[in-house]
């Protein structure tokens, strides 16, 4: 199982979606995406997203107005 | 509510155990913030009667986008980027709201034989409201927000978008010098449409609504298209 970080800390909102998507493609089932956001506007579409795609999904607050998305991927 | 279930995502220890700021406690100015903005209404309220309602509408506008993390940029780009309508309807049942709300108040006025409310907002329709909103729309999805969306994220701390915010005013400024020479050569010639005056009060709302139920169900069914796609 793999993890990997994906820094969007000051990205504007389609954007992170954007990598987060490629980024998953390109990683094997089993392994967790951590996507690194600080637009609350993110933290709607990408949970929302790779909830829709039957990801398992969590959100942790880190900081005031910093969120990690951590993504599994299942399929 | 969008609070996520324990899905036991199993993580690598050393990130776990990495240590965290300690978050600061923001009730203090939480409340700090409130009182000022409670004596600042009071002020405003002795100089001018009708500004501390403005003040007031203002905030919770304010307080409302940013909790509810509504965007109205969102609704417009994520059908097309993920397939998600979700905000697309939300934004849709609020204009149905609206629909009743301003119809109420201007059939109000109109009743009493009052002059109706904000019809110097009902402006001429023409080929420059689509070529307008176009170009809007290509904007406010590279700048990552349209006008209430940008305020809104500067306001949470998102320091990125005061570059929107910058040239955000630049055109207002410029849109407004030039407004003049726009409205007289190219949005005079289109026709002013108040939906009352040919279909009635009653009509009018009704027609309206039926068009926001039209567009919210196909939203509801480009969503479900989708799920069916990626199932089958």
């Amino acid at each position: 199982m793999k993890e990997v970080e994906l820094d969007c800390l000051g990205e504007a909102c389609p954007i992170p979606l954007v990598k987060a998507e490629n980024k998953l493609k390109e990683m094997e089932i089993g392994d967790v995406l951590i996507v690194q956001i600080d637009h609350s506007c993110a933290m709607k579409n990408v949970p929302e997203w790779a909830r829709k795609e039957g990801h398992n999904v969590e959100i942790e607050e880190v900081d005031d107005g910093e969120w990690e998305v951590i993504i599994e991927k299942v399929k | 509510m969008d609070e996520p279930k324990a899905t036991g995502i199993q993580r690598s220890s050393t990130r776990t155990k990495r240590v965290r700021k300690k978050k600061k406690n923001q009730l203090p100015f939480g409340i700090a913030v409130l009182v000022l903005a409670v004596l600042f209404g009071i002020m405003l309220g002795t100089r001018n009667q009708g500004m501390p309602i403005f003040w007031i509408t203002g905030l919770a506008f304010g307080y409302i986008l940013q909790r509810s993390r509504f965007c109205f940029t969102a609704s417009m780009r994520d059908p097309f980027l993920t397939g998600s309508t979700s905000l697309t309807r939300t934004v849709l049942t609020a204009f149905a709201i609206t629909t009743i709300g301003f119809a109420a108040i201007k059939y109000g006025a109109f009743v009493k034989g009052l002059p109706i409310p904000g019809q110097s907002y009902v402006v001429p329709i023409s080929f420059a409201t689509a070529a307008g909103a176009f170009m809007f729309g290509v904007g406010m999805v590279i700048a990552g927000g349209c006008a209430s969306g940008t305020l809104m994220r500067i306001g949470e701390g998102f320091t990125m978008q005061i570059i929107s915010l910058f040239f955000f005013i630049v055109g207002s400024l410029w849109g407004a010098h030039d407004f003049g020479w726009w409205k007289l050569n190219i949005i005079l010639k289109g026709k002013a449409i108040f939906l009352p005056d040919i279909f009635g009060w009653i009509g009018a709302v009704v027609i309206q609504l039926l068009i926001i139920a039209m567009l919210w169900i196909a939203a509801d069914k480009w969503e479900n298209r989708k799920d069916q796609k990626e199932f089958t």
